[in-house]
């Protein structure tokens, strides 16, 4: 669609544009989520985002609050590889976890 | 009796006692043969193959490529749990671990192994570069006894605590019971430790996000 207003994109505009680009790239964005289950501690899974993402402490037990009350929560986003990755990691530290198409 | 894991110079140690030590131990023999047996059961190399273990490895891999068809997850309850599916779709879920089961049952089983070892030694000293992979088995201990106990939700969990703190009697339920929550008392106080020397990172994404 061309536009009589050139160049200044809105902001939407510009999210929209990336999503365009990622579909033309031909992959789908995925992510991972973890899911709550009532056997992994809290310090474990804590240690788990920590250590495996990288993530600081802060961030780390705000994941894992959010999985514990909300019952999941998205801890990566990527091409299918990386989701693939990832869950695996999480399945390796024995934490319930499934990867899925990003909304 | 035994003492928690406490951080030293070298690492981690907790002081069990030897029964405690075999008991582990021997749970995490009964892991390695259920992954085993899961192991025999997917394995799709016709029989008089060559059993060279120099081998094995490639064979895991070729036994996921060599084939299109998806992996139906186990029927075993513990293995379900150890091995669980990576996607919601069941077809889906089959295709994937037809590629990545193999290898995720090896990282297990040798976490287990390394356990195992680790647990030959008393007092139970565990080396910073080891810890995580003790942990990790400790962690398929609970799962696993969890899975047994049929721990699916936060009351479950409040009915093995009970259990395990007021039986005497000693039917097989209440003493994995107490088995689960001595090993979740061990696993706390590694992680404890752990985390306490884990360095704090900030990446990219935390900053950005923030």
């Amino acid at each position: 669609m061309s536009s009589a207003q050139g160049s200044t994109l809105s902001r939407e505009e510009t999210d929209l544009d990336s999503e365009f680009s990622q579909l033309l790239s031909g992959q789908r964005p995925y992510q991972v989520v973890v899911w709550n289950d009532p056997v992994n501690l809290m310090t474990y899974v804590s240690w788990v985002f920590r250590s495996y993402f990288g993530h600081s402490k802060a961030r780390a037990k705000e994941l894992m609050l959010q999985v514990h009350h909300q019952g999941r929560a998205v801890v990566s986003h990527g091409p299918r590889e990386k989701a693939e990755q990832d869950v695996t990691a999480m399945h390796q530290f024995g934490l319930q976890a499934t990867l899925e198409e990003a909304e | 009796m035994a003492t928690a894991f406490r951080a030293t110079t070298k690492g981690y140690r907790a002081d069990l006692d030897q029964h405690e030590r075999r008991l582990l131990s021997s749970l995490c023999a009964d892991v390695i043969t259920l992954l085993q047996n899961r192991e025999k059961e997917t394995d799709s190399t016709p029989d008089g193959a060559s059993e060279d273990p120099d081998f094995a490895h490639f064979r895991a891999e070729m036994a996921g490529l060599g084939s299109d068809e998806p992996l139906a997850a186990p029927t075993d309850e513990v293995l379900r749990r150890l091995l669980p599916d990576a996607l919601a779709d069941e077809e889906e879920a089959g295709h994937f671990r037809r590629l990545s089961e193999s290898s995720l049952r090896g990282a297990k089983l040798a976490d287990l192994r390394t356990a195992r070892m680790l647990l030959e030694s008393s007092p139970l000293s565990i080396q910073e570069d080891v810890a995580p992979v003790f942990g990790r088995a400790l962690n398929d201990l609970r799962l696993t006894l969890a899975s047994r106990l049929n721990l699916e939700t936060e009351e479950d969990a409040e009915r093995v605590h009970e259990l395990a703190l007021a039986s005497r009697s000693k039917d097989s339920e209440s003493f994995m019971a107490e088995i689960y929550t001595f090993i979740t008392w061990l696993q706390e106080s590694l992680f404890s430790a752990m985390t306490e020397f884990l360095p704090e990172e900030e990446t990219d994404e935390d900053t950005g996000a923030a």
